[in-house]
């Protein structure tokens, strides 16, 4: 069932144009990898369906609701709720410790403490990480700090994770380890995720690629967008 | 390097560069107007005659009494206080963007000399910019304020100028100052050309030493009053050792509440941690813990304006207790006075220039909160992008400025007075008794010696205590006064809160 | 792929018979094209000509296949030689995929060498994502996963460079058609 759609989604940097029509379907528990060289709109492409950014014309739907149009405060809710976001580096909070990062967005969603606390440290052991529960990131290595991150996106269950480069910043070993985690425990709980990458061997953990040139869907690259043989599942 | 590439290269910058120059030069044009105001007053000559020849040419007698004039000086030096720390502010704008920049110069081979002399010569550059301005602002000011009363008196010291080698002293001095104060908070940066590496080393809390230091400083204050009395005569002592230890003892109170503000700030943080519910307190909490300085730092120039404040409003209440005794007592013996009127309307003076002081220190209160927000951009704009509200964010910047703010504010008032109070050495004024001869009859007959004698009796006036009240209202009105600053600020920052969070901020990273 | 080394290397650990050195190759080995018994006893054959191995614990009755074989000093050492060479890192550049862009190129015109290179990109991402599948699966074993990254690093090179040559092609044949 598709739950997210874009459909002729156009957006533009002042006169830059990111992307020139897309038009995108996400279902319920799939593993999407959109790939291109760099500059072709990949991260645009995933802020506009994470309700980041707001298109500039065409539109971007949730289970048949139109999000594109919505406040910034509703589309900040249902990232919140619905959706997971996980960039390459540097989106936890410096001064918390990786357990009060994790129960960030439970706290949001008027979780109690105590309770939040317990579930960032599940997470966190679903990770390998628990025993980094009370240090803060500056005291972390890249991919432990990795690690409490993806956790927090995964934290409240979501329906959606937008990972954009989550192993960009790893090296190919620990990129792999946290990517097969993140993949495993999506496809546990049934949770779709939007990979942006630029590696090929990234890519391959999704089900279906799509590969953006210039800001289009290229069909001519790889004859992509369609499900590849001896698919993940 | 060649002195055209070390120019090109200290002017090369971002729009957060191009602020921190000009506040710089603002700032120091401030500290050169306030330092060239003490100097003009210091320069005016000491009209022939005794002691107490006062200067006719002026209207108010701050500047007439040469036995006040050396105070003047001293509370507009006092002023620049608050200027310096906006200075202080100033550079520190923007810094983790330029320090990343003199790190990448360092990397790319330049020594840490030519790093330093780069940084150096831009702030150099930019507070001579400054002094040269405020040079001109003083120049033409004094012409234009240049004029006589009817009575052929001037409002301000218009008349005199200090002396070249003074004013060169300021228009150069404060720029090689402001040079030197670089130089020295960039040694960290010169040495290690990886720039600033991450923090991994948790600091312990602040402990509550700065309570010492304030302690030192009441009790500095409190024993001024009897050592006063116990060493009359002894002119070395009473001109020099004890103002000597009033000003290191209220210099030790500051330093104390400043200090103290780090500590009262981490307590607050570790407090809002165990307590808070929400994210809001949460983030705020953190951050607090993490650098509790910061506190300590942004609130400097308002807390010592308060604590200023607060000791005139101690000295205002003893005034007019006085004021208002004497008042009474004359009262009784007929006649309708106060005491000498000047003591209040110097007063008056002292809270405006507190008032000044407490505007200037909002102003380095907004650039420090401003760049804390600006610097932390790119973690704003990813909490955005994951969901977290705006107003999440607001409440944690101003749980943040305020947890501290109010404790801290409170403090500083309490010690004001408390310094103000300790200064004038009891909590009672007195007035001797007294006995007039008054005369009730006509003017006729009063001023005939042959029947003044039938009309005149003698008035006793006993002598009279009172109790000096604590300067409630106005110490509320201070307090109130500092608090809408930091209210004011927070939410000029605010404002920047959105502007840093626009999702752009993710693709620089 | 050297299989008399490796059929050295598993009767290290002690005499085997044929069938077991071929189960132990296709385990030890999981993405390696799996022996055949033919292939098996025809390098065994060699192997005790060339006196590296020796019959070991004669039991000809059972058949032939029921013969178990034993490493000799000779054979020893030459798998301790073997171990300690190291390998030349690629000395000529030999793949099929290589030559059969340039031969594309030479015979035919830009169109033919790039939809060959699509095609070929196709199937290399096809494969790719199949072995990644093998790997992230929670059952996978550790050789299961160091042999499909042993794989997968070698189609990611490949791909890489089917990607470079894509937006050089052009330029390319303009150099051989001058």
């Amino acid at each position: 069932m598709t739950q997210l759609q874009a459909r002729g989604v156009v957006r533009a940097y002042g006169p830059t144009p990111a992307l020139r029509g897309v038009t995108l379907d996400v279902a319920e528990g799939e593993i999407v990898a959109v790939t291109g060289p760099s500059g072709c709109g990949k991260s645009t492409l995933l802020h506009c369906l994470a309700g980041i950014l707001r298109p500039d014309a065409g539109e971007v739907t949730w289970r048949g609701h139109r999000i594109d149009t919505w406040s910034e405060a509703a589309r900040s809710r249902l990232r919140r709720t619905e959706f997971g976001v996980l960039f390459q580096f540097g989106q936890l909070v410096a001064e918390l410790t990786a357990a009060e990062n994790v129960a960030l967005p439970l706290l949001l969603a008027g979780t109690g403490r105590r309770e939040a606390r317990t579930a960032a440290l599940t997470w966190l052991e679903r990770f390998g990480v628990a025993d980094l529960a009370d240090l803060r990131p500056g005291e972390m290595s890249g991919g432990q700090q990795q690690r409490c991150a993806t956790a927090r996106a995964l934290v409240t269950e979501p329906w959606v994770l937008f990972a954009d480069e989550p192993t960009g910043a790893l090296d190919t070993l620990t990129g792999e380890q946290v990517l097969t985690q993140l993949v495993r425990l999506a496809r546990e709980q049934r949770t779709a995720v939007v990979l942006v990458t630029h590696e090929p061997r990234i890519a391959a953990y999704a089900d279906r690629e799509i590969v953006l040139r210039d800001g289009l869907v290229d069909h001519t690259g790889l004859g992509l967008d369609v499900p590849l043989a001896g698919g993940a599942r | 390097m060649r002195p055209a590439t070390l120019v090109r290269l200290a002017l090369a910058g971002n729009r957060t560069d191009t602020a921190r120059v000009v506040l710089t030069a603002l700032s120091a044009l401030l500290a050169t107007l306030a330092g060239l105001a003490a100097l003009t007053v210091l320069a005016i000559q000491k009209p022939a005659g005794d002691a107490w020849a006062e200067s006719e040419q002026y209207r108010n007698e701050l500047l007439r009494e040469p036995g006040l004039r050396g105070g003047t000086a001293f509370a507009l030096l006092m002023l620049a206080i608050p200027v310096l720390a906006l200075a202080g502010q100033c550079a520190r704008l923007g810094a983790p963007a330029r320090d990343r920049r003199l790190a990448a110069l360092r990397l790319a081979g330049a020594t840490p000399g030519q790093v330093t002399r780069l940084a150096v010569l831009e702030t150099g550059l930019a507070s001579l910019l400054g002094t040269i301005a405020g040079l001109g602002v003083y120049l033409v000011g004094r012409e234009l304020l240049h004029r006589p009363d009817e009575r052929g008196r001037l409002a301000l010291p218009t008349d005199v100028l200090p002396s070249t080698g003074a004013l060169v002293a300021v228009v150069l001095g404060l720029p090689v100052l402001a040079a030197a104060a670089t130089a020295l908070m960039l040694r960290t940066v010169t040495t290690s050309p990886l720039g600033v590496s991450r923090k991994a080393v948790r600091e312990r809390g602040p402990r509550p030493w700065a309570g010492l230091l304030i302690g030192l400083g009441l009790v500095s204050f409190v024993a001024v009053r009897p050592a006063m009395d116990r060493i009359d005569g002894n002119d070395v002592v009473r001109g020099w050792v004890l103002p000597l230890l009033v000003l290191a003892g209220g210099l030790a109170a500051m330093i104390g509440v400043v200090i103290g503000t780090g500590w009262i700030s981490h307590t607050c943080g570790r407090l809002l941690h165990r307590h808070a519910r929400g994210a809001a307190a949460l983030l705020a909490a953190g951050r607090l813990m993490a650098d509790p300085w910061a506190g300590s730092r942004t609130f400097a120039a308002l807390l010592a304006a308060v604590i200023f404040g607060a000791g005139a409003a101690a000295q205002r209440a003893y005034f007019a207790t006085q004021d208002e005794l004497e008042r009474e007592q004359n009262r009784l013996a007929g006649v309708d006075a106060g005491t000498n009127p000047f003591y209040l309307s110097t007063m008056d003076l002292v809270d405006a220039a507190v008032a000044v002081a407490v505007l200037i220190a909002a102003g380095g209160l907004l650039v420090a909160l401003v760049e804390g927000i600006v610097a932390r951009r790119r973690a704003y704009a990813a909490l955005i992008a994951t969901g977290v509200p705006r107003s999440t964010l607001s409440g944690s910047v101003a749980w943040q400025a305020l947890a501290p703010a109010v404790p801290a504010i409170l403090l500083a008032l309490t010690i004001g007075l408390l310094l103000g109070r300790g200064l004038f050495g009891s909590v009672r004024v007195s007035a001797g008794g007294s006995s007039t001869v008054v005369c009730e009859a006509t003017a006729a007959l009063c001023d005939d010696p042959a029947t003044r004698d039938q009309y005149t009796r003698i008035v006793q006036v006993a002598g009279a205590e009172r109790v000096i009240p604590v300067p409630l209202e106005q110490l509320a009105w201070l307090g109130a006064g500092a608090l809408a600053a930091v209210l004011v600020t927070v939410g000029v920052g605010l404002l920047f809160l959105r502007v840093s969070t626009a999702v752009d901020e993710l693709r620089t990273a | 792929m050297s299989t008399p080394h490796v059929l050295l290397g598993l009767l290290a650990g002690g005499s085997r018979h044929g069938y077991e050195l071929k189960r132990a190759h296709d385990q030890r080995l999981p993405r390696a094209r799996p022996l055949a018994f033919g292939q098996v006893y025809a390098t065994l054959g060699r192997l005790e000509r060339d006196g590296l191995v020796a019959t070991a614990g004669q039991d000809r009755a059972s058949g032939p296949d029921r013969t178990a074989y034993e490493l000799t000093g000779e054979g020893r050492a030459t798998l301790d030689r073997w171990l300690s060479a190291v390998e030349p890192p690629m000395p000529y550049v030999a793949s099929t995929l290589f030559a059969k862009v340039v031969v594309a190129l030479l015979v035919a015109d830009v169109d033919r060498a790039r939809s060959y290179l699509v095609a070929q990109r196709a199937a290399h991402t096809a494969r790719l994502r199949e072995l990644t599948a093998v790997k992230a699966d929670p059952a996978a074993t550790l050789s299961d996963v160091v042999a499909a990254d042993f794989a997968i690093a070698h189609l990611d090179a490949d791909l890489r460079w089917l990607h470079t040559t894509l937006g050089r092609v052009a330029d390319w044949h303009r150099e051989v058609h001058p």
